[in-house]
């Protein structure tokens, strides 16, 4: 192939004919930004970051986009490309939310919190999913951008939570197209694409169609690829990097996708495609239902026995002993159900066994939704040819065909109607937990990595039937290792395809999984069709609750909700809160009190979307009924005349101290309040705090509006010009604790409101134990109020994060499928949108 | 029009453009002259005709302001903000009519009546703040002459 010669900022550089001028200052080290650009991609050119000078070619071509031409002169640096690529950056970033880049306390905080915040928006980098891996702000430090000029304009377009299996947040996106790019090359016609122009140009589908309409057929492909948080896989996201990632296959279906897991802490958080190249896609299934799957939480965990109609939990020893005591007596009339979603490993071993045993021997098919594999006779068929005992590796049989079995073992890793009858039950490890091979209906052999953790004391199958051969004494049963077995499995036929790929088309998917529905795994395939388990209907219980007068987005995830509770707005006092509970089954959680009045009887909190329980309660819409109401709880702050007093109020932080400021004030005190926010378009409630105050202080980690830093850089400003009597900071962790670590050396008295774990509010449980001076505590009822400079800091943010773990798995998964089969109904927009 | 008269309608236009995705725009504005919008369905046809994705296609036809996606009202109201309209006031008179019909631009009110759209510029700079009902060019206009006309054609 020609070869070009072309000169970059002083070097010669020598490359291929057809190469971009980005390509040779790669290949001669010379970095340049960019965003857009991404090596599986062709060249777009949106982001123009990579502009370049080449003589003679008038203004500043973006060198993605120019082929590399002989003796080309390209210069990659100089003070007008500094400022151009400055201000694009600074344009990129006033539709992004930048304060990963420009806060000063951005370190500290990370420190104090080392896994992102499940909020609903994203606002700010405790708030991100993407924060480990973001490639925006890898290409922005790397321009040398942590300096930026320009505000934040917050688009305030609706969070996209309605999607199967992704969250899509389009305040982050930059319009790289990469999603789009990505999508057409895989699939040729994209299920998405930019819409409108201008200021209101957005990623989008035709006629704002649900993707489930707009021919997506779910390979996740665009959210591996975007570089920002805007796309995320919605089981994934808030679990963080992955710390290993190791290509496997699929074996959910016949075709044998080969995948990459993504690994966690020996969690499976996610598997995605192993290349963005056609040939590489995978199904819905493949890409979003394999870590959820995998991670059930009715994950069978321990082995257990029956014994007289009792069952028991035992170790692993006793349990393969009673199994194969069971099989020995039954030995004459036994079949073995298998799945063919397994290992050839685990497949030949169970058919080793049938033969060793003289029993009969199935492996039920992965089927496409909509057929039912058929069951042999010899379960099906009339009581008297029906095997009398069973090995049931998966969830194939229904009560009528295990009335009357003498014996019954179970090998599976999911709960099923079977398991109330099974004599010996055995926890199995699935998918991602065990190694072996599986062949394609291709004929192909793919490799399958052990790569996850199996949960509890599940073991892999064919760790579990070699023991079981080993207790029965069977010799052609006993290997030297895995690869022995796989050895010994020789040319086993492969499995017939389904008439149309699922990756091709969503309506195939498969339905069961060992036997087990699908849709119960994975509640979002509802979407396709796919049923899961009927459920009894719930009744609707009318709970004579508290009813929800108002509820407004004061700004992005700051809800404001107002609730008729007459006996809590009668005792309330500063400073204390109330647990709330939006339904019955919901989690208790504790919200300060920003407002209440007595008269109308009702109470007023902001509240935070940051998880479970604080969604619920900003999903309720007014006139809704909130299930409990719990207040007023904690003791008052002790409101006295003590001269000039300082309050600092961040996020939930600001409503809370706008009772103590009114308090205060009235008590004769000289009130400043300070607040704070990432950038200013997410302060608010400013007037209303103007009024109960004789001061208010602003400050933005992006120095847009007021001081550039936290509360503790405006406390310091307030002490520089005036003495102060108190100080009082309520707000996240980080803040109270920098605000606390401040004040120390001035021997001011500093109050701070714990936020600790709560749970029943009344001093029972302990949960919301922290250490003051040493001394043990209950936030509930000897605070929220404490002296700042007794806490036990590092104590309190372990406790805090104690359940980090449960709490993402507590988000919920499945989907209302109301709002995907009416795609493009007008929804009501945040109050957010300014 | 009834649904099948329209996808015949729809058809005969595509008919007598070839498949090349060059022809795209000309398409798309030959179905809005003949039914006065794109329909969901008229979009369908127009991808699998050029074999495009539907998405692209709608991608491609928000990007020009020329295109209409609900069914035109009865009269068709359009406030110009060009700059000579802006600096006498064009935005007030769009206020004006928003707040009267109580629908933004680009939309079309529930009984039909109006559809509202906002331009660019008509090139009647001249007669600053201009608006366009039913293809008549309403000149100098202000926010109260603007009530006025929209209550004359009621």
């Amino acid at each position: 192939m020609a070869e070009i010669h072309l000169t970059i900022d002083g070097r010669t550089v020598t490359v291929k004919a057809g190469a971009t001028v980005l390509h040779a200052a790669r290949q001669a080290g010379i970095p340049i930004p960019t965003i857009c650009d991404h090596k599986d991609l062709n060249p777009y050119g949106a982001c123009r970051m990579c502009i370049v000078e080449i003589e003679g070619v008038r203004g500043f071509p973006t060198s993605c986009t120019t082929p590399a031409a002989e003796g080309m002169q390209v210069r990659t640096r100089s003070p007008e490309l500094e400022t151009l690529r400055r201000r694009t950056l600074e344009l990129m970033f006033s539709g992004h939310p930048n304060t990963c880049l420009v806060c000063p306390h951005r370190e500290a905080c990370e420190s104090m919190r080392p896994m992102a915040t499940k909020a609903g928006r994203t606002t700010r980098c405790g708030f991100c999913s993407n924060r480990e891996e973001c490639d925006l702000r890898n290409m922005a430090l790397q321009a040398g951008g942590r300096d930026l000029n320009l505000p934040t304009l917050y688009a305030a377009h609706n969070l996209e939570r309605d999607d199967p299996f992704m969250d899509r947040d389009y305040n982050l996106c930059i319009l790289c197209a990469r999603c789009w790019r990505i999508c057409e090359k895989i699939h040729g016609k994209p299920a998405i694409s930019i819409i409108n122009r201008g200021r209101q140009a957005r990623v989008g589908t035709a006629f704002h169609k649900s993707h489930v309409h707009s021919g997506c057929t779910f390979c996740g492909s665009c959210i591996d690829i975007c570089p920002t948080g805007t796309l995320t896989d919605r089981f994934a996201r808030w679990h963080g990097k992955a710390d290993t990632r190791a290509d496997s296959a699929c074996i959910l279906c016949p075709e044998g996708c080969s995948l990459t897991a993504h690994v966690k802490g020996g969690q499976l958080v996610a598997t995605a495609m192993t290349a963005f190249e056609p040939d590489s896609s995978l199904c819905a299934l493949g890409r979003f239902g394999y870590a959820q799957i995998v991670n059930a939480p009715t994950r069978l965990l321990r082995p257990t026995i029956r014994d007289n109609g009792e069952s028991f939990s035992v170790d692993w020893d006793s349990a393969l002993d009673a199994a194969a005591a069971g099989l020995s007596k039954h030995e004459s009339a036994l079949g073995i159900l298998v799945s063919a979603a397994a290992s050839r490993e685990d497949r030949h071993l169970y058919h080793l066994l049938a033969q060793e045993l003289g029993a009969k021997f199935a492996a039920i098919p992965a089927t496409p939704a909509g057929t039912k594999p058929l069951l042999p006779k010899w379960v099906t068929g009339p009581k008297k040819s029906r095997s009398s005992a069973l090995i049931l590796s998966g969830d194939f049989l229904e009560d009528k065909h295990l009335a009357g079995l003498d014996f019954l073992l179970v090998i599976d890793g999911l709960p099923s109607p079977a398991q109330e009858r099974a004599d010996v039950l055995l926890p199995a490890a699935l998918l991602s937990e065990a190694e072996g091979t599986f062949r394609t209906a291709s004929g192909q052999i793919k490799d399958l990595a052990r790569s996850s953790r199996a949960p509890g004391m599940a073991r892999p199958e064919w760790e579990i039937l070699w023991d079981l051969g080993q207790k029965l004494g069977l010799k052609s049963m006993a290997f030297d290792s895995l690869d022995h077995i796989t050895a010994a499995v020789g040319e086993d036929p492969a499995p017939q395809a389904f008439a149309d790929a699922p990756r091709h088309d969503v309506r195939t998917l498969p339905a069961f999984y060992r036997g087990h529905r699908t849709a119960d795994l994975v509640p979002a395939l509802e979407a396709f069709g796919l049923s899961a388990t009927p459920r009894p209907l719930k009744q609707d219980v009318s709970i004579e609750g508290f009813q929800l007068l108002e509820t407004r987005e004061l700004a992005p995830n700051m809800h404001l909700l107002r609730i008729k509770a007459p006996q809590v707005a009668a005792h309330a006092k500063p400073g204390q809160f109330v647990i709330l509970m939006a339904k019955e089954t919901s989690e208790r959680t504790p919200y300060t009190l920003a407002d209440w009045d007595a008269e109308a009887g009702s109470i007023t909190l902001i509240l935070e979307e940051v998880g479970r329980s604080s969604r619920e309660l900003a999903l309720l819409k007014a006139g809704e009924v909130l299930a409990h109401v719990s207040g007023p709880l904690g003791k008052p702050f002790p409101v006295a005349k003590k001269g000039t007093v300082v309050l600092g109020g961040g996020c939930y932080g600001i409503g809370a101290i706008l009772p103590l400021a009114r308090a205060l004030r009235q008590a004769g005190n000289h009130v400043l309040s300070v607040i704070e926010a990432s950038s200013a378009y997410l302060l608010f409630w400013e007037e209303e705090l103007r009024a109960v105050s004789d001061e208010v202080r602003v400050a933005t980690k992006d120095g847009s509006r007021g001081a550039y830093g936290g509360v503790q850089e405006v406390f310091q400003q307030i002490v520089d010009q005036q003495p102060v009597d108190i100080f009082i900071a309520v707000g996240c962790t980080f803040m109270m604790r920098m605000v606390a670590e401040l004040t120390k050396p001035w021997n001011v008295p500093t109050f701070v409101a714990l936020n600790p774990i709560m749970v029943d509010g009344t001093g029972m449980c302990g949960a919301c134990r922290v250490s003051i001076h040493g001394e043990t505590k209950f936030a509930c009822i000897d605070g929220p109020f404490f002296d700042a400079h007794g806490v036990d800091w590092d104590e309190l943010a372990c406790r805090k994060s104690a359940y980090a773990r449960e709490e993402v798995e507590a988000l919920p998964q499945a989907v209302d499928l109301s709002a995907l089969m009416f795609p493009g109904a007008a929804r009501p927009r945040c109050g957010c949108g300014r | 029009m009834h649904p099948d008269e329209a996808g015949q309608a729809i058809d005969t236009i595509l008919s007598s453009h070839s498949r090349e995705r060059e022809h795209l725009i000309p398409i798309l504005q030959d179905i809005q002259e003949r039914m006065s919008y794109l329909s969901p369905k008229a979009l369908r046809m127009v991808a699998d005709h050029l074999d495009l994705s539907e998405n692209d296609v709608y991608g491609v036809a928000t990007f020009y302001s020329q295109f209409r996606y609900h069914p035109p009202g009865r009269h068709r109201i359009k406030v110009c903000q060009g700059t000579a309209c802006h600096v006498r006031g064009g935005g007030l008179v769009l206020d004006a009519i928003v707040r009267k019909i109580g629908i933004s631009p680009g939309q079309t009110s529930a009984d039909g009546g109006f559809s509202l759209e906002r331009v660019a510029c008509f090139g009647s700079c001249a007669l600053p703040p201009v608006m366009v009902v039913d293809d008549k060019v309403y000149g100098r206009m202000s926010a109260r002459k603007a009530e006025k006309l929209l209550e004359d054609l009621e």
